[in-house]
Protein backbone atom coordinates (compact mmCIF):
# COMPACT_ATOMS: atom_id res chain seq x y z
CA UNK A 1 0.00 0.00 0.00
CA UNK A 2 2.93 2.34 0.62
CA UNK A 3 3.56 3.04 -3.12
CA UNK A 4 5.71 5.63 -4.00
CA UNK A 5 4.18 8.21 -6.36
CA UNK A 6 5.93 9.78 -8.84
CA UNK A 7 8.60 12.35 -7.87
CA UNK A 8 6.73 13.72 -5.31
CA UNK A 9 9.11 14.59 -2.33
CA UNK A 10 5.92 14.17 -0.39
CA UNK A 11 6.06 10.72 -0.79
CA UNK A 12 8.87 9.20 1.29
CA UNK A 13 7.42 11.21 4.32
CA UNK A 14 3.89 10.49 3.88
CA UNK A 15 4.96 6.50 4.53
CA UNK A 16 7.08 8.08 7.50
CA UNK A 17 4.11 9.18 8.86
CA UNK A 18 1.78 6.11 8.35
CA UNK A 19 4.66 4.59 10.58
CA UNK A 20 4.24 6.92 13.47
CA UNK A 21 0.75 7.21 13.50
CA UNK A 22 0.63 3.49 14.00
CA UNK A 23 -3.34 3.30 15.77
CA UNK A 24 -4.99 6.02 12.93
CA UNK A 25 -6.48 3.45 10.69
CA UNK A 26 -7.12 6.20 7.96
CA UNK A 27 -6.83 3.98 4.70
CA UNK A 28 -6.30 6.75 2.25
CA UNK A 29 -2.53 6.40 3.02
CA UNK A 30 0.08 7.92 1.58
CA UNK A 31 -1.52 8.18 -2.43
CA UNK A 32 -4.50 10.23 -0.61
CA UNK A 33 -3.60 14.18 -0.73
CA UNK A 34 -3.30 15.61 2.53
CA UNK A 35 -5.86 18.23 0.37
CA UNK A 36 -8.74 15.85 1.01
CA UNK A 37 -8.67 16.61 4.69
CA UNK A 38 -7.99 20.13 4.36
CA UNK A 39 -7.92 21.40 7.47
CA UNK A 40 -10.19 24.32 6.75
CA UNK A 41 -13.95 23.39 7.81
CA UNK A 42 -13.49 25.69 11.16
CA UNK A 43 -12.99 28.70 8.72
CA UNK A 44 -16.81 28.44 8.55
CA UNK A 45 -19.09 31.27 7.79
CA UNK A 46 -16.73 34.03 8.15
CA UNK A 47 -14.56 32.29 5.64
CA UNK A 48 -13.81 33.42 1.84
CA UNK A 49 -11.80 30.91 1.12
CA UNK A 50 -14.06 28.05 -0.50
CA UNK A 51 -14.33 27.95 -3.49
CA UNK A 52 -17.13 26.66 -5.81
CA UNK A 53 -14.62 23.83 -6.53
CA UNK A 54 -13.64 23.22 -3.48
CA UNK A 55 -17.12 22.74 -2.02
CA UNK A 56 -17.66 19.50 -3.01
CA UNK A 57 -15.22 18.48 -0.77
CA UNK A 58 -16.27 20.22 1.92
CA UNK A 59 -18.64 17.17 3.27
CA UNK A 60 -15.44 15.19 3.02
CA UNK A 61 -13.36 17.84 5.19
CA UNK A 62 -16.00 18.12 7.83
CA UNK A 63 -15.37 14.52 8.42
CA UNK A 64 -12.45 15.16 9.40
CA UNK A 65 -12.45 17.47 12.74
CA UNK A 66 -15.42 15.75 14.23
CA UNK A 67 -17.33 18.30 17.88
CA UNK A 68 -17.01 15.38 19.97
CA UNK A 69 -14.56 12.39 20.93
CA UNK A 70 -10.68 11.75 20.59
CA UNK A 71 -9.10 13.26 17.40
CA UNK A 72 -6.48 11.19 15.71
CA UNK A 73 -2.86 12.55 15.68
CA UNK A 74 -3.13 13.91 12.14
CA UNK A 75 -6.11 15.83 12.87
CA UNK A 76 -4.13 17.27 15.52
CA UNK A 77 -1.43 17.32 13.41
CA UNK A 78 -3.24 19.47 10.81
CA UNK A 79 -4.99 21.56 13.51
CA UNK A 80 -1.33 22.85 14.75
CA UNK A 81 -0.42 23.62 11.12
CA UNK A 82 -3.29 25.67 10.45
CA UNK A 83 -2.62 27.58 13.75
CA UNK A 84 0.70 28.36 13.11
CA UNK A 85 -0.16 29.45 9.23
CA UNK A 86 -2.61 31.75 10.86
CA UNK A 87 -0.37 33.16 12.97
CA UNK A 88 1.90 33.62 10.75
CA UNK A 89 -0.29 35.74 8.60
CA UNK A 90 -1.36 37.44 10.53
CA UNK A 91 1.84 38.73 12.27
CA UNK A 92 2.74 40.10 8.99
CA UNK A 93 0.12 42.63 9.33
CA UNK A 94 1.79 43.83 12.33
CA UNK A 95 -1.73 44.02 14.34
CA UNK A 96 -2.28 42.01 17.26
CA UNK A 97 -4.24 38.57 16.78
CA UNK A 98 -7.10 38.68 18.86
CA UNK A 99 -8.12 35.41 20.92
CA UNK A 100 -11.30 35.34 19.76
CA UNK A 101 -9.89 35.46 16.16
CA UNK A 102 -7.85 32.43 16.31
CA UNK A 103 -10.62 30.43 18.04
CA UNK A 104 -13.25 31.88 15.44
CA UNK A 105 -11.46 31.10 12.21
CA UNK A 106 -8.90 28.10 13.17
CA UNK A 107 -9.47 26.78 16.41
CA UNK A 108 -13.46 26.18 15.95
CA UNK A 109 -14.34 22.47 17.08
CA UNK A 110 -11.08 22.24 19.13
CA UNK A 111 -12.21 24.52 21.37
CA UNK A 112 -11.35 22.58 24.62
CA UNK A 113 -8.10 21.42 23.77
CA UNK A 114 -7.28 25.32 22.91
CA UNK A 115 -4.17 25.78 25.26
CA UNK A 116 -2.37 22.91 23.84
CA UNK A 117 -2.52 23.85 20.16
CA UNK A 118 -1.30 27.32 20.80
CA UNK A 119 1.48 25.48 23.00
CA UNK A 120 1.98 23.50 20.22
CA UNK A 121 1.85 26.17 17.94
CA UNK A 122 4.34 28.08 19.72
CA UNK A 123 7.19 25.58 20.03
CA UNK A 124 6.93 25.02 16.15
CA UNK A 125 6.93 28.38 15.34
CA UNK A 126 10.13 28.85 18.05
CA UNK A 127 11.51 25.69 16.48
CA UNK A 128 11.06 26.15 12.90
CA UNK A 129 11.22 30.15 12.38
CA UNK A 130 12.56 31.76 15.27
CA UNK A 131 9.11 33.39 16.59
CA UNK A 132 7.80 33.61 19.81
CA UNK A 133 4.58 33.70 20.46
CA UNK A 134 3.67 36.32 23.03
CA UNK A 135 0.87 37.87 24.60
CA UNK A 136 0.90 41.67 24.07
CA UNK A 137 0.22 42.13 27.85
CA UNK A 138 -0.98 39.92 30.22
CA UNK A 139 -4.40 39.20 29.92
CA UNK A 140 -5.20 41.10 27.11
CA UNK A 141 -6.16 37.68 25.19
CA UNK A 142 -4.04 39.26 22.06
CA UNK A 143 -0.67 37.90 20.81
CA UNK A 144 1.92 39.33 18.35
CA UNK A 145 5.25 37.22 17.37
CA UNK A 146 8.62 38.73 18.60
CA UNK A 147 11.48 37.52 16.40
CA UNK A 148 14.39 35.79 18.34
CA UNK A 149 16.57 35.74 15.71
CA UNK A 150 18.25 39.72 15.40
CA UNK A 151 17.82 41.32 12.43
CA UNK A 152 20.84 42.49 10.50
CA UNK A 153 21.34 45.31 7.86
CA UNK A 154 22.12 42.83 5.06
CA UNK A 155 18.70 41.39 5.94
CA UNK A 156 17.67 44.32 3.32
CA UNK A 157 19.40 43.31 0.52
CA UNK A 158 17.59 39.75 0.72
CA UNK A 159 13.78 40.71 1.47
CA UNK A 160 11.07 40.20 -0.79
CA UNK A 161 9.41 42.85 0.84
CA UNK A 162 10.18 46.49 1.02
CA UNK A 163 11.22 45.84 4.70
CA UNK A 164 9.60 48.89 6.10
CA UNK A 165 11.37 51.72 5.07
CA UNK A 166 8.55 53.77 8.15
CA UNK A 167 10.72 51.33 10.63
CA UNK A 168 13.40 54.46 10.19
CA UNK A 169 10.99 56.86 10.88
CA UNK A 170 9.46 54.42 14.11
CA UNK A 171 13.04 53.96 15.42
CA UNK A 172 13.23 57.97 15.10
CA UNK A 173 10.60 58.88 17.36
CA UNK A 174 10.89 55.85 19.99
CA UNK A 175 14.57 57.48 20.42
CA UNK A 176 12.62 60.62 21.20
CA UNK A 177 10.36 59.37 23.42
CA UNK A 178 12.73 57.61 25.12
CA UNK A 179 15.78 60.13 25.41
CA UNK A 180 12.50 63.16 26.22
CA UNK A 181 12.12 60.76 29.64
CA UNK A 182 9.45 57.80 27.92
CA UNK A 183 7.03 60.53 27.21
CA UNK A 184 6.55 63.52 24.78
CA UNK A 185 3.89 65.76 23.31
CA UNK A 186 2.91 65.34 19.51
CA UNK A 187 3.71 69.36 18.56
CA UNK A 188 7.63 67.84 20.14
CA UNK A 189 7.85 64.99 17.95
CA UNK A 190 6.52 67.19 15.06
CA UNK A 191 8.92 70.13 16.06
CA UNK A 192 12.11 67.55 15.89
CA UNK A 193 11.01 66.01 12.49
CA UNK A 194 10.38 69.27 10.45
CA UNK A 195 13.87 69.58 10.43
CA UNK A 196 14.36 66.09 8.91
CA UNK A 197 11.81 67.31 6.51
CA UNK A 198 8.99 65.75 7.63
CA UNK A 199 6.12 67.53 8.37
CA UNK A 200 2.50 66.00 9.60
CA UNK A 201 0.65 67.88 6.30
CA UNK A 202 2.94 67.20 3.51
CA UNK A 203 3.29 63.74 1.47
CA UNK A 204 6.70 62.19 2.03
CA UNK A 205 8.69 60.56 -0.97
CA UNK A 206 9.71 57.89 1.64
CA UNK A 207 7.09 57.65 4.24
CA UNK A 208 4.20 58.60 2.46
CA UNK A 209 1.47 60.14 5.22
CA UNK A 210 3.58 60.23 8.10
CA UNK A 211 0.84 61.98 10.20
CA UNK A 212 -1.27 58.70 9.85
CA UNK A 213 2.09 56.66 9.92
CA UNK A 214 2.84 58.00 13.50
CA UNK A 215 -0.44 58.16 15.12
CA UNK A 216 -2.70 55.90 13.71
CA UNK A 217 -0.73 53.23 12.13
CA UNK A 218 2.33 52.40 14.74
CA UNK A 219 -0.52 53.07 17.02
CA UNK A 220 -2.62 50.35 15.70
CA UNK A 221 0.44 48.28 15.65
CA UNK A 222 1.00 49.05 19.01
CA UNK A 223 4.10 50.34 18.64
CA UNK A 224 3.19 53.35 20.31
CA UNK A 225 1.01 54.74 22.70
CA UNK A 226 -1.33 58.04 21.48
CA UNK A 227 -2.96 59.93 23.92
CA UNK A 228 -5.02 63.28 24.17
CA UNK A 229 -3.73 65.35 27.24
CA UNK A 230 -6.83 66.80 29.04
CA UNK A 231 -7.25 70.33 29.32
CA UNK A 232 -5.14 71.54 26.41
CA UNK A 233 -6.16 74.53 24.42
CA UNK A 234 -5.89 73.89 21.38
CA UNK A 235 -5.88 69.87 21.78
CA UNK A 236 -2.67 68.43 22.27
CA UNK A 237 -1.52 64.37 22.51
CA UNK A 238 1.65 62.35 23.92
CA UNK A 239 3.07 59.70 22.72
CA UNK A 240 4.70 56.64 24.93
CA UNK A 241 6.48 53.68 23.65
CA UNK A 242 3.37 50.70 22.87
CA UNK A 243 3.88 47.36 24.28
CA UNK A 244 4.43 46.04 21.18
CA UNK A 245 7.39 48.46 21.11
CA UNK A 246 8.72 46.74 24.91
CA UNK A 247 9.10 43.31 23.78
CA UNK A 248 10.40 43.85 20.14
CA UNK A 249 13.55 46.10 21.51
CA UNK A 250 15.08 47.01 24.70
CA UNK A 251 15.80 51.14 26.09
CA UNK A 252 19.26 50.05 25.48
CA UNK A 253 18.48 49.28 22.13
CA UNK A 254 17.38 52.44 21.33
CA UNK A 255 19.83 54.30 23.34
CA UNK A 256 22.74 52.66 21.35
CA UNK A 257 20.62 53.91 18.01
CA UNK A 258 20.54 57.53 19.47
CA UNK A 259 23.98 57.67 20.18
CA UNK A 260 25.18 55.73 16.70
CA UNK A 261 23.30 58.37 14.81
CA UNK A 262 25.31 61.07 16.79
CA UNK A 263 28.28 59.43 16.63
CA UNK A 264 28.22 59.52 20.02
CA UNK A 265 28.63 56.62 23.39
CA UNK A 266 25.36 56.21 25.21
CA UNK A 267 27.10 56.82 28.40
CA UNK A 268 27.08 60.07 27.34
CA UNK A 269 23.65 60.20 28.58
CA UNK A 270 24.27 59.07 32.32
CA UNK A 271 20.67 59.39 32.73
CA UNK A 272 19.31 57.39 30.46
CA UNK A 273 21.86 54.66 30.57
CA UNK A 274 21.24 54.25 34.00
CA UNK A 275 17.75 53.77 32.95
CA UNK A 276 18.45 51.28 30.05
CA UNK A 277 20.61 49.57 32.70
CA UNK A 278 17.99 49.10 34.78
CA UNK A 279 15.90 48.19 32.19
CA UNK A 280 18.25 45.51 30.95
CA UNK A 281 18.08 44.17 34.63
CA UNK A 282 14.47 43.32 34.60
CA UNK A 283 14.96 41.63 31.18
CA UNK A 284 17.21 39.26 32.92
CA UNK A 285 14.51 38.31 35.15
CA UNK A 286 12.72 35.33 34.46
CA UNK A 287 9.82 35.89 32.95
CA UNK A 288 6.03 34.57 33.73
CA UNK A 289 4.93 31.58 31.55
CA UNK A 290 4.05 32.41 28.38
CA UNK A 291 1.46 32.42 25.87
CA UNK A 292 -0.60 29.52 27.27
CA UNK A 293 -3.97 31.48 28.24
CA UNK A 294 -4.52 31.39 31.85
CA UNK A 295 -8.55 31.43 31.84
CA UNK B 1 26.08 17.49 11.23
CA UNK B 2 23.57 15.12 9.71
CA UNK B 3 23.22 11.55 10.68
CA UNK B 4 22.83 9.56 7.66
CA UNK B 5 19.28 7.97 8.07
CA UNK B 6 17.24 11.21 9.01
CA UNK B 7 13.80 11.05 9.15
CA UNK B 8 13.40 15.05 9.99
CA UNK B 9 16.00 17.42 9.76
CA UNK B 10 17.42 19.87 12.29
CA UNK B 11 16.35 23.50 12.38
CA UNK B 12 19.42 25.74 13.09
CA UNK B 13 19.21 29.37 12.74
CA UNK B 14 20.78 29.28 9.56
CA UNK B 15 17.58 27.54 8.66
CA UNK B 16 15.25 30.17 10.51
CA UNK B 17 16.59 32.68 9.16
CA UNK B 18 16.36 31.46 5.84
CA UNK B 19 12.85 30.65 5.92
CA UNK B 20 11.91 34.24 7.71
CA UNK B 21 13.34 35.88 4.48
CA UNK B 22 12.05 33.43 2.05
CA UNK B 23 8.88 34.05 3.53
CA UNK B 24 9.30 37.80 2.41
CA UNK B 25 8.93 36.54 -1.44
CA UNK B 26 6.56 35.24 -3.32
CA UNK B 27 8.57 33.49 -5.35
CA UNK B 28 12.32 33.32 -6.03
CA UNK B 29 14.62 32.92 -8.83
CA UNK B 30 17.07 30.35 -8.08
CA UNK B 31 20.21 32.78 -7.94
CA UNK B 32 18.40 34.97 -5.43
CA UNK B 33 17.46 32.02 -3.12
CA UNK B 34 21.70 30.63 -3.43
CA UNK B 35 22.47 34.19 -2.69
CA UNK B 36 19.65 34.11 0.64
CA UNK B 37 21.34 31.02 1.67
CA UNK B 38 24.75 32.19 1.48
CA UNK B 39 23.46 35.30 3.67
CA UNK B 40 22.09 33.08 6.51
CA UNK B 41 25.27 30.86 6.48
CA UNK B 42 27.28 34.27 6.45
CA UNK B 43 25.34 35.89 9.68
CA UNK B 44 25.11 32.64 11.42
CA UNK B 45 27.92 30.31 10.21
CA UNK B 46 30.36 31.90 8.87
CA UNK B 47 33.10 28.88 8.77
CA UNK B 48 30.59 26.56 8.00
CA UNK B 49 30.51 25.11 4.21
CA UNK B 50 27.19 26.11 2.78
CA UNK B 51 25.36 23.00 1.98
CA UNK B 52 24.02 22.01 -1.79
CA UNK B 53 21.13 23.85 -1.81
CA UNK B 54 18.60 20.74 -2.89
CA UNK B 55 20.30 19.19 0.20
CA UNK B 56 19.52 22.18 2.01
CA UNK B 57 16.41 22.89 0.91
CA UNK B 58 15.37 19.29 1.07
CA UNK B 59 16.46 19.52 4.99
CA UNK B 60 14.08 22.48 5.66
CA UNK B 61 11.16 20.94 3.91
CA UNK B 62 11.59 17.56 5.98
CA UNK B 63 11.00 19.87 9.11
CA UNK B 64 8.26 21.74 7.62
CA UNK B 65 6.29 18.34 6.46
CA UNK B 66 4.43 18.22 9.94
CA UNK B 67 3.23 22.15 8.80
CA UNK B 68 2.12 20.87 5.70
CA UNK B 69 4.14 23.81 3.57
CA UNK B 70 6.77 23.01 1.71
CA UNK B 71 9.47 24.92 -0.73
CA UNK B 72 8.71 24.20 -4.03
CA UNK B 73 10.46 23.92 -6.59
CA UNK B 74 9.26 24.80 -10.17
CA UNK B 75 10.30 26.27 -13.95
CA UNK B 76 8.64 29.72 -15.81
CA UNK B 77 6.66 28.13 -18.53
CA UNK B 78 8.06 30.77 -21.44
CA UNK B 79 11.71 30.27 -20.37
CA UNK B 80 12.20 27.36 -17.93
CA UNK B 81 14.34 29.38 -15.03
CA UNK B 82 14.42 27.53 -12.06
CA UNK B 83 11.87 29.28 -9.24
CA UNK B 84 11.19 28.58 -5.59
CA UNK B 85 8.26 29.34 -3.48
CA UNK B 86 6.61 28.34 -0.25
CA UNK B 87 3.75 26.56 -1.01
CA UNK B 88 0.87 25.66 1.19
CA UNK B 89 0.01 21.66 1.00
CA UNK B 90 -2.95 21.43 3.33
CA UNK B 91 -5.60 24.00 1.70
CA UNK B 92 -6.82 23.27 -2.26
CA UNK B 93 -8.78 26.85 -2.18
CA UNK B 94 -6.68 30.02 -3.07
CA UNK B 95 -6.41 30.74 0.19
CA UNK B 96 -2.97 32.20 0.56
CA UNK B 97 -4.35 35.19 -1.41
CA UNK B 98 -7.62 35.59 1.05
CA UNK B 99 -6.10 37.21 3.61
CA UNK B 100 -4.77 40.40 0.72
CA UNK B 101 -8.07 40.53 -1.03
CA UNK B 102 -11.41 40.64 -0.37
CA UNK B 103 -14.50 38.68 -1.65
CA UNK B 104 -15.08 40.12 -4.86
CA UNK B 105 -11.43 40.65 -5.84
CA UNK B 106 -10.51 36.55 -5.06
CA UNK B 107 -13.84 35.95 -7.33
CA UNK B 108 -12.18 38.41 -10.50
CA UNK B 109 -9.17 36.35 -9.99
CA UNK B 110 -11.00 32.84 -9.78
CA UNK B 111 -12.85 34.23 -13.01
CA UNK B 112 -9.54 34.96 -14.99
CA UNK B 113 -8.02 31.63 -13.90
CA UNK B 114 -11.13 29.80 -15.41
CA UNK B 115 -10.77 31.96 -18.33
CA UNK B 116 -7.30 30.81 -18.65
CA UNK B 117 -7.25 27.20 -18.20
CA UNK B 118 -10.14 27.35 -20.80
CA UNK B 119 -8.02 28.99 -23.29
CA UNK B 120 -5.95 27.63 -26.09
CA UNK B 121 -2.98 29.80 -25.34
CA UNK B 122 -2.71 29.96 -21.81
CA UNK B 123 -3.80 33.94 -22.10
CA UNK B 124 -7.19 35.73 -21.65
CA UNK B 125 -7.81 39.08 -22.57
CA UNK B 126 -8.07 42.08 -20.26
CA UNK B 127 -11.69 42.56 -22.15
CA UNK B 128 -12.88 39.24 -21.71
CA UNK B 129 -11.90 39.01 -17.90
CA UNK B 130 -13.79 42.78 -17.49
CA UNK B 131 -16.57 41.31 -19.17
CA UNK B 132 -17.20 39.12 -16.03
CA UNK B 133 -17.36 42.00 -13.50
CA UNK B 134 -21.17 42.23 -13.18
CA UNK B 135 -21.38 38.15 -12.25
CA UNK B 136 -18.76 38.55 -9.17
CA UNK B 137 -19.69 37.38 -5.66
CA UNK B 138 -18.98 40.32 -3.08
CA UNK B 139 -19.34 43.83 -2.88
CA UNK B 140 -19.98 45.41 -6.45
CA UNK B 141 -17.02 46.26 -8.59
CA UNK B 142 -16.65 48.32 -11.46
CA UNK B 143 -14.23 48.01 -14.73
CA UNK B 144 -11.64 50.72 -13.39
CA UNK B 145 -11.75 49.02 -10.62
CA UNK B 146 -11.60 45.54 -11.48
CA UNK B 147 -8.42 46.86 -14.09
CA UNK B 148 -6.98 48.24 -10.80
CA UNK B 149 -7.09 44.81 -9.15
CA UNK B 150 -6.03 42.82 -11.84
CA UNK B 151 -2.77 45.22 -11.90
CA UNK B 152 -2.71 44.43 -8.00
CA UNK B 153 -2.45 40.70 -9.17
CA UNK B 154 0.60 41.51 -11.40
CA UNK B 155 2.26 42.84 -8.61
CA UNK B 156 1.82 40.51 -6.06
CA UNK B 157 2.98 37.77 -8.25
CA UNK B 158 0.08 36.12 -9.20
CA UNK B 159 -0.60 37.01 -12.44
CA UNK B 160 1.67 38.13 -15.26
CA UNK B 161 0.61 40.71 -18.32
CA UNK B 162 1.42 40.45 -21.17
CA UNK B 163 0.19 42.88 -23.98
CA UNK B 164 -2.88 43.15 -22.76
CA UNK B 165 -3.29 39.31 -21.78
CA UNK B 166 -3.12 37.42 -17.97
CA UNK B 167 -1.92 33.84 -17.66
CA UNK B 168 -1.10 32.73 -14.50
CA UNK B 169 2.43 33.62 -12.84
CA UNK B 170 4.77 30.72 -12.13
CA UNK B 171 3.84 31.50 -8.21
CA UNK B 172 0.09 30.71 -9.16
CA UNK B 173 0.91 27.30 -10.82
CA UNK B 174 2.85 26.10 -8.12
CA UNK B 175 0.62 27.09 -5.25
CA UNK B 176 -2.60 26.19 -6.95
CA UNK B 177 -2.05 23.27 -9.23
CA UNK B 178 -3.44 20.81 -6.46
CA UNK B 179 -6.06 23.31 -6.75
CA UNK B 180 -6.22 23.84 -10.49
CA UNK B 181 -6.46 20.13 -11.37
CA UNK B 182 -9.18 19.13 -8.49
CA UNK B 183 -11.34 21.91 -9.37
CA UNK B 184 -11.11 21.85 -13.29
CA UNK B 185 -10.43 18.07 -14.15
CA UNK B 186 -11.94 18.25 -17.73
CA UNK B 187 -10.30 21.37 -19.13
CA UNK B 188 -6.48 21.26 -17.41
CA UNK B 189 -3.79 20.48 -19.56
CA UNK B 190 -0.90 18.58 -18.67
CA UNK B 191 2.50 18.30 -20.32
CA UNK B 192 3.16 14.89 -22.01
CA UNK B 193 6.89 15.11 -20.84
CA UNK B 194 6.80 16.20 -17.29
CA UNK B 195 3.10 15.48 -16.94
CA UNK B 196 2.59 18.87 -14.48
CA UNK B 197 -0.04 21.18 -15.02
CA UNK B 198 0.34 23.41 -18.27
CA UNK B 199 -0.91 26.95 -18.95
CA UNK B 200 1.38 27.62 -22.02
CA UNK B 201 2.72 25.93 -24.32
CA UNK B 202 3.31 24.36 -28.00
CA UNK B 203 0.92 21.45 -29.06
CA UNK B 204 0.93 18.60 -31.78
CA UNK B 205 -1.37 19.83 -34.58
CA UNK B 206 -1.94 16.04 -35.85
CA UNK B 207 -2.73 14.08 -32.14
CA UNK B 208 -3.20 17.58 -30.09
CA UNK B 209 -0.71 16.59 -27.23
CA UNK B 210 0.89 19.57 -25.92
CA UNK B 211 4.48 20.24 -23.69
CA UNK B 212 6.12 23.57 -22.00
CA UNK B 213 8.07 25.08 -24.00
CA UNK B 214 11.49 24.41 -21.54
CA UNK B 215 10.49 21.12 -21.66
CA UNK B 216 10.09 20.90 -26.14
CA UNK B 217 13.68 22.52 -25.36
CA UNK B 218 15.39 19.83 -23.70
CA UNK B 219 13.51 17.24 -24.98
CA UNK B 220 14.28 18.12 -28.45
CA UNK B 221 17.96 19.56 -27.30
CA UNK B 222 20.25 18.86 -30.66
CA UNK B 223 17.51 17.15 -32.57
CA UNK B 224 17.26 18.41 -36.02
CA UNK B 225 14.12 16.56 -37.10
CA UNK B 226 11.86 16.94 -34.27
CA UNK B 227 9.13 14.05 -34.21
CA UNK B 228 5.53 14.52 -31.32
CA UNK B 229 6.91 11.81 -28.77
CA UNK B 230 3.15 10.79 -29.16
CA UNK B 231 1.98 10.26 -33.41
CA UNK B 232 5.44 10.90 -34.55
CA UNK B 233 4.53 13.38 -36.41
CA UNK B 234 6.72 16.32 -37.66
CA UNK B 235 6.82 18.96 -34.69
CA UNK B 236 5.92 22.08 -36.70
CA UNK B 237 6.96 24.72 -34.04
CA UNK B 238 9.99 26.81 -33.03
CA UNK B 239 12.42 24.59 -30.34
CA UNK B 240 13.45 27.36 -27.90
CA UNK B 241 17.22 27.37 -26.01
CA UNK B 242 17.04 25.28 -23.01
CA UNK B 243 17.25 27.70 -20.15
CA UNK B 244 21.16 28.60 -19.46
CA UNK B 245 21.96 30.35 -16.32
CA UNK B 246 25.52 31.48 -17.23
CA UNK B 247 24.43 32.74 -20.31
CA UNK B 248 21.61 34.29 -18.74
CA UNK B 249 24.12 36.33 -16.06
CA UNK B 250 26.60 36.99 -19.12
CA UNK B 251 23.71 38.95 -21.44
CA UNK B 252 22.11 40.70 -18.51
CA UNK B 253 19.18 40.25 -20.24
CA UNK B 254 16.15 41.22 -17.99
CA UNK B 255 12.78 38.97 -18.24
CA UNK B 256 11.02 41.52 -19.33
CA UNK B 257 13.24 42.17 -22.41
CA UNK B 258 13.41 38.26 -23.61
CA UNK B 259 11.35 37.95 -26.64
CA UNK B 260 8.41 36.25 -26.30
CA UNK B 261 8.08 32.68 -28.05
CA UNK B 262 4.67 32.39 -28.23
CA UNK B 263 3.33 33.54 -31.31
CA UNK B 264 1.81 37.07 -31.44
CA UNK B 265 -1.62 37.74 -32.44
CA UNK B 266 -0.90 40.76 -33.93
Amino acid sequence: MLQKPRSRPRSSAQSEKDRDRGRDGDARGPRGHVAEEAPSTSRGPGGSQETPGASSQGARRAQASPSVGPRTQKQLELKVAELVQFLLVKDQKKIPIKRTDILKHVVGDYKDIFPDLLKLASERLQYVFGYKLVELEPKSNTYILVNTLEPVEEDAEVRGDQGTPTTGLLMIVLGLIFMKGNTIKETEVWDFLRRLGVYPTKKHLIFGDPKKLITEDFVKQRYLEYRRIPHTDPVDYEFQWGPRTHLETSKMKVLKFVAKVHNQDPKDWPAQYCEALADEENRARPEPSGPAPSS
Amino acid sequence: MQSSTRKMGIMTDVHRRFLQLLMTHGVLEEWEIKRLQKHCYRVHDRNATVEKLEDFINNINSVLESLYIEIKKGFTEDDGRPIYALVNLATTSISKMATDFAENELDLFRKALELIIDSETGFASSTNILNLVDQLKGKKMRKKEAEQVLQKFVQNKWLIEKEGEFTLHTRAILEMEQYIRETYPDAVKICNICHSLLIQGQSCETCGIKMHLPCVAKYFQSNSEPRCPHCNDYWPHDIPEVFNPEKEREAGTSKSNKKSLRSRQH
